[in-house]
Order: structure tokens, then C-alpha cells, then sequence
């Protein structure tokens, strides 16, 4: 839960990391996209039930991490980007303690016969 | 909790379907729904001025900016029909409509999802499109995403139950969907 709390935070971050630290352009832009969406994944995965929504942020972590490198981001928006893009890999990856099983959950849906996993 | 509830679905720990659980997004759907009617009150001109104690003019540039009112009626005013919608399909039902009501569930679950999208999408498109923001759309948008978590782990509880209706050979999905079959009234496992 806590890891997706951080990421919760890293998203509302890059929200307001363009007004905070005056930068604009491609950095600001790609800021402001991906901002509310890690925010919302994370917050969704907060929830046992839909921690594995969680991994959505993986590729949006890997977009901020390497955008940097594609367009000309400002030396403190290309720092910013890769210090949140990280964490938001890393916060997605660690997923965090779940501490109630659901009946095998949204997985079996997906199996032939769910009889089988409980 | 009892484990031998019969209105906890098998292999769980507690029952999705509760009051516990449902009042809660029962209540934050409310105050969204509460947040948005404010605002399109403000679209409509039945109150003049809007709440907004962080950006200045941001909430009236949005709230009258060409996206917020491209459709029949305003996005403040759809966000409060859809949160009533949410209210009111968290609230239909007993605690164990899980398995004797799939329908509402399955329709709350598809409810509450695409308000939590559009509202994303209106919150990216404030400081981009507008350069603005609006706090008030701001905490609805957290509301809406907040609700989906909670909601979603009675949707599984009964798409588990109804698929394993559909793997009984004599039981019909169909009739379990509307809550018309024999196994909406005992357990299922």
C-alpha cells in the first residue's frame, strides 16, 4: 500500500513540478500527461483487490525515465523525470504486502476452471 | 465475520457486498456528486461566483472554457448525474447481491470507471490546454479515482460466482446474471 502511496505523491509531484521549478517546453508537457495518470493507477492500486493495476505504471515510469534523452528537456526537468521515473518503476515493481486472498483472484476468470485453484 | 457466512463468496475472508463496504463509496460518490452540482450551478449561471481559494481565476477559466461545455450539457453537470449514478447502483441491493443482484454489480463496476477516466483526462487537459486549474474539479477527479478500488473487489466476487455458474452443466448464466436462478438463493460452491 505504501509503495503506491509514493507513487500516488510521485504523481501529483510532476503536476506541480513545472510551476515549482520553472520549466516548460517537452519536459513540462510530458510532465503534465503522465503526472495524473501514475497518480490515478497507483491510487486505483491502493486497493488490495486492484493492486495489480499497479504494473500499468511500469512503462509510464520507463517513458519519464528516458524522455529526457528524446527531447530537449531542461537539466532540471531531465533530473526531475528520472528521479520520479525510477521510484515509479520501482513503486510499481514492489506492488507491497497484500493481506486478504480473494478467492484466487481476477486470474481465474481467466482459467479454464476455476474450480481448480481453490 | 463468520467463515461460515454464506454471504462471503468462497475463498474470501469477507464479504465484498456489505454495508462496511458499500457505504463508504455510497458516501464519497455523494460528495462528488455534491462537488460537481456546485459546479454546474456555476456553468449555469445560478450562482455567480465559484470557490477558489489556490489559482486565482483558474476555476472560472475552466469551468467556462470551450471542453467543459463542447457537449449538450456541461461536464460539471454530467459529473454529477454519473456520480449520482454511482450512488445510487452502490446502494441497490442486499448484502449478499454479490450473487442474488450480478446486474447491479456489474453495472456499478461499469459506472464508476469511465467517470474516473473522463475526469483524468479533465485534469490533464487544465494547465495544457487552459493553463489553469480549478481546485473543485481537482478533489472531484481525486474522488472519482478514489471510489474505484472499492468498488471493483465486489465486481470480481460476482463475475467468480457467475463463471462458476457457468461451469455447472445444469445452470444457466443468464438466469444468474438477473438473479433468477436456483443459485442466487443458496450457495453456489
Amino acid at each position: 500500500m505504501w509503495t503506491q502511496a509514493l507513487n500516488v505523491a510521485l504523481g501529483g509531484w510532476l503536476m506541480a513540478a513545472p510551476a515549482v521549478l520553472h520549466y516548460s517546453g517537452a519536459a513540462r508537457t510530458t510532465h503534465l500527461i503522465l503526472g495524473p495518470i501514475v497518480a490515478a493507477f497507483a491510487a486505483i492500486a491502493v486497493a488490495e483487490c486492484t493492486r495489480g493495476v499497479r504494473r500499468a505504471n511500469i512503462p509510464l515510469g520507463a517513458w519519464l525515465l528516458v524522455a529526457p534523452l528524446f527531447s530537449g528537456f531542461e537539466p532540471r526537468a531531465a533530473v526531475t523525470s528520472a528521479i520520479v521515473g525510477a521510484t515509479v518503476i520501482a513503486g510499481a515493481l514492489l506492488g507491497g504486502r497484500t493481506r486478504t486472498r480473494f478467492g484466487g483472484g481476477w486470474a481465474v476468470l481467466w482459467r479454464r476452471r476455476m474450480a481448480d485453484s481453490e | 465475520m463468520n467463515v461460515h457466512d454464506p454471504d462471503i463468496p468462497p475463498g474470501w475472508e469477507y464479504n465484498p457486498a456489505s454495508w462496511g463496504q458499500r457505504l463508504p463509496i455510497a458516501a464519497l460518490a455523494l460528495v462528488g456528486g455534491a462537488i460537481a452540482t456546485y459546479l454546474a450551478l456555476f456553468q449555469y449561471h445560478v450562482v455567480d461566483t465559484v470557490w477558489e481559494p489556490f489559482f486565482g481565476d483558474g476555476s472560472r477559466r475552466i469551468l467556462s472554457s470551450s471542453l467543459s461545455t463542447m457537449l449538450p450539457i456541461s461536464d460539471g453537470a454530467l459529473g454529477a448525474l454519473s456520480y449520482m449514478a454511482d450512488a445510487l447502483s452502490a446502494l441497490v441491493g442486499g448484502r449478499s447481491r454479490w450473487r442474488t443482484m450480478p446486474w447491479i454489480v456489474v453495472i456499478f463496476g461499469v459506472l464508476v470507471g469511465p467517470l474516473g477516466v473522463v475526469s483524468v483526462g479533465l485534469v490533464i487537459a487544465q494547465p495544457l490546454l487552459y493553463n489553469a486549474w480549478c481546485t473543485l474539479c481537482l478533489a472531484s477527479a481525486v474522488i472519482s479515482i478514489v471510489m474505484i478500488g472499492p468498488a471493483m473487489d465486489e465486481v470480481l466476487a460476482s463475475l467468480q460466482h457467475l463463471k462458476r455458474v457457468a461451469e455447472s452443466p445444469d445452470k444457466s448464466v443468464w438466469r444468474a446474471f438477473w438473479g433468477t436462478g436456483p443459485e442466487s438463493l443458496e450457495d453456489a460452491a
